[in-house]
């Protein structure tokens, strides 16, 4: 529906414009001239023109902000989430994934799937954070085939790419960066054990798995808040020390469909060395949590293929290997609900094969936007919400015209009159009138198109100026989950709301340009 | 259009008047109360006459001329241009005979302040031609201003505005605007009302070369007996009907009153 309206508000843009042009042709001479007239003579009406340019400006960039905001929203969680989703909200997890797994792979529209684990957990960075975090176990060399996760990797991914566009780097750290750039992200330490023996003597760094942590978790952001010198804590700081060179120790709790209660049994603890920071932009993600090679996590959590023994009856039994997360990424053609449908028939179709069913916590597929449309549906009804205040605010204007033209069709009466006198219709007068609210309309819509632009364009400068000047920061990374301003503009958005602006300029024209023509011309003349 | 004014001057030869006005009558409401202006009017005017209506303020001197000018109409009577009822008309054809065929002068020269001399006196112009045809038109319709404003003794002040003019200058140029497409009827509204007396009698000198030297028909209203008796023929509006003055000096005794 809205894609029909967007091409009707074109549709009458542009239609408007050419009929205009034309009536203004074919009209006589007097109905431009007169117009151009009060439009130079008149500085009244400048005003009204202000006031279209203020309010598309105003629509435009509100709209662009946070239609930005969106897109990019929608864009990041894409990536994080992947296309597709098999998960179970209890921390239980499902069993045979690995045989829906292997059938969901030999789907001709699947680019590949992956397990994923996830649970909760306790984190103590080097001694000096304590913080609960989401945990997070992915199988990290094969996560390119269906999220954009690793593009989130600062010391693998993001530093290389800053390399590659460093016009300064030497052909040779090009290359370097290059080839780390496609080689599949990995959980591998950074440095030898040697080094990290000497930095902790006391601990075994074999033993010790690779973690990534949430860049936000360690104070690795590059907010502008930051620069305004909002008062965040001051965690530990890359420049101040090697993050490379911390340990974190994490403790988790496995938890089993089998026992009512939580066993302390079941808590498991270890230590891991910070190999890499996320940067997903999502504020939850990079302030809250850590991630963890697949296979370690799922050995913390006891969601391994274990055998145990029925302490009455004495019965040898095998407990499949458990995960929480199933991610499917999809090939670029593919049609992400179609092959949803196909996904979720193989869960249910493996699930019912091992006459395995969760009465209170089902094993759901879904896409990524049912994943994340808590998220997004909450951001996309505030961008409905902005933007319908905006709107009305804009209504403002029309009337604001209404008044100034009708002023001027007062102050014009004997014009009116005397025009009428040699010869000039009722059409005509009016369209002095309207032709004054369109030409205001098009010259406002315009000048706020360009006003509009240029401050989306400079938005993130302007933002940062006001902070530094006034130290007050509107744009909170924290609260919006993007340390940038989305600054782009939608052409299709655009075209709609200067349209809208047009329209209402001639709407606000049309009343008193009706008033003005029924005018009687002996009556006018008499005006004083 | 030209071919419509053609076919109704062909017409006029036949009776030889332009304008025919017969039992017009006129009121305003005032309140509760209407107020009748004009009572009983018949008249006609023949081509190249120079016609002067006198009558006191509120007479409806100046109704009975917008009347007859097509840019009001009256209660009941009829008025014929060139033998057509002007009421049976469309709007558009009325604004068409205002545009070509007759040229108003006001007491208060209602010229357009924004427009300078040269640009209100092409009015008419602007007002008949479309943007495209002004255009292409331009070189003409300039010359023929330009050629009014020489006839007025305006030609050196075509780019000053209304503001910049003293009261007989405003009134040539409003004249040059309404001679401007060359009318068959000039409705003149106290053309001196607003000028000493000095300035008034230069102003009638150009009334009066008009007619002279072009046969420009006349109809002129005003309240000033020495003004109205430069014409060759002039009625008194009186208590909403028209009379014969009562000196009759200036009284061409061939034309009476109509008194058909």
């Amino acid at each position: 529906m809205l894609h029909s309206f967007t091409f009707h508000a074109i549709a009458a843009g542009i239609a408007i414009v050419l009929i205009a042009i034309v009536l203004v042709l074919r009209a006589p001479k007097i109905v431009s001239h007169l117009m151009f007239k009060y439009l130079r003579k008149r500085r009244i009406a400048w005003v009204s023109l202000v006031a279209v340019m203020l309010c598309t400006a105003m629509v435009i960039v509100v709209i662009s902000v946070m239609g930005g905001w969106l897109r990019m929203f929608r864009e990041t969680y894409h990536g994080i989430t992947g296309d597709i989703v098999v998960g179970r909200q209890s921390l239980a997890g499902f069993p045979y994934y690995q045989e829906m797994l292997d059938r969901i792979q030999k789907l001709p529209e699947v680019a590949g799937a992956v397990p994923a684990l996830r649970t909760f957990g306790l984190i103590n960075i080097d001694g000096q954070i304590h913080d609960g975090v989401q945990v997070i176990g992915y199988p990290l060399e094969k996560m390119h085939s269906v999220s954009q996760f690793r593009h989130s990797l600062v010391r693998q991914y993001s530093d290389c790419k800053e390399t590659l566009d460093d016009p300064k780097a030497t052909p040779e750290e090009k290359a370097k960066a290059k080839s780390i750039l496609n080689a599949p992200a990995s959980f591998k330490h950074v440095y030898t054990d040697d080094l990290y023996k000497a930095i902790q003597p006391n601990m075994d760094p074999d033993t010790m798995p690779g973690m990534i942590v949430g860049a936000s978790l360690v104070g690795l952001n590059k907010r502008p808040s930051d620069e305004a010198g909002a008062g965040k804590p001051d965690y530990i700081r890359p420049e101040e020390v090697d993050l490379y060179a911390r340990w974190a120790q994490l403790t988790v709790m496995g938890v089993s469909d089998r026992r009512v209660s939580i066993d302390l049994r079941d808590k498991s603890e270890r230590r891991f060395w910070i190999v890499d920071a996320s940067r997903t932009k999502v504020w939850q993600y990079d302030s809250q949590t850590v991630y963890i090679p697949f296979d370690v996590m799922q050995e913390m959590l006891n969601m391994k293929e274990t055998k145990v023994t029925d302490a009455k009856t004495g019965q040898e039994e095998v407990l499949p290997a458990r995960t929480t997360d199933i991610t499917v990424g999809i090939k670029p053609d593919a049609d992400l609900y179609a092959t949803r449908d196909k996904v979720r028939q193989i869960v249910d179709d493996v699930l019912a094969n091992h006459k395995i069913e969760f009465f209170r916590d089902p094993v759901t597929t879904r896409s990524w936007e049912e994943v994340n449309a808590k998220f997004i549906g909450a951001v996309e009804k505030e961008k409905i919400l902005v933007t319908m205040l905006f709107a009305v605010i804009s209504v403002v204007a029309i009337f604001l015209i209404f008044c100034i033209f009708y002023m001027i069709v007062v102050e014009k009466t004997r014009d009116i009159g005397i025009i009428k006198s040699v010869g000039a219709t009722s059409n005509d007068v009016a369209g002095v009138f309207v032709g004054y609210g369109l030409a205001i309309g098009i010259v406002g819509g315009a000048m706020g198109l360009l006003s509009g632009y240029v401050f989306i364009h400079f938005i993130n400068q302007i933002h940062a100026w006001v902070g530094r000047t006034f130290g007050f920061t509107m744009w909170d990374a924290e609260t919006y989950a993007f340390d940038t301003i989305p600054n782009t503009m939608n052409p299709k958005e655009v075209t709609v709301i200067v349209t809208v602006a047009i329209l209402s300029a001639l709407i606000g024209a049309l009343v008193p340009a009706w008033i003005a023509a029924r005018k009687n011309p002996v009556e006018s003349l008499r005006w004083e | 259009m030209t071919k419509t004014v053609q076919s109704i001057s062909t017409q006029s030869s036949a009776n030889g008047a332009i304008l025919r006005a017969s039992g017009l009558k006129k009121s305003f409401r005032m309140g509760d109360s209407s107020v009748v202006v004009l009572k009983q009017v018949d008249l006609t005017i023949r081509p190249g006459e120079f016609l002067a209506i006198e009558g006191r303020s509120g007479s409806g001197k100046s109704t009975l001329l917008h009347i007859l000018g097509a840019l009001d109409e009256a209660d009941a009577g009829t008025v014929e241009y060139d033998g057509r009822d002007i009421a049976s008309l469309s709007a558009r054809a009325r604004s068409e005979l205002r545009n070509s065929q007759f040229g108003f002068v006001f007491q208060f020269y209602h010229l357009l302040p924004e427009l300078n001399v040269l640009e209100n006196t092409m009015l008419a112009a602007m007002v008949k031609n479309s943007w495209l045809r002004f255009r292409s038109n331009k070189p003409q319709i300039r010359k023929r201003a330009i050629e009014v404003l020489e006839q007025l003794g305006m030609e050196h002040r075509l780019k000053h505005r209304p503001a910049q003019l003293s009261g007989g200058e405003r009134q040539r140029v409003a004249i040059g605007r309404a001679l401007m497409n060359g009318p068959r009827v000039l409705l003149a509204d106290e053309p001196t009302g607003n000028l000493d007396s000095e300035t008034g009698r230069q102003i009638m000198a150009v009334l009066e070369k008009l007619h002279r030297e072009q046969q420009q028909t006349i109809v002129m209203v005003t309240h000033d007996r020495s003004i109205a008796h430069r014409a060759d023929r002039v009625l008194v509006l009186r208590e909403g009907r028209l009379e014969k003055p009562a000196d009759v000096s200036k009284q061409n005794p061939a034309q009476g009153p109509d008194d058909e």
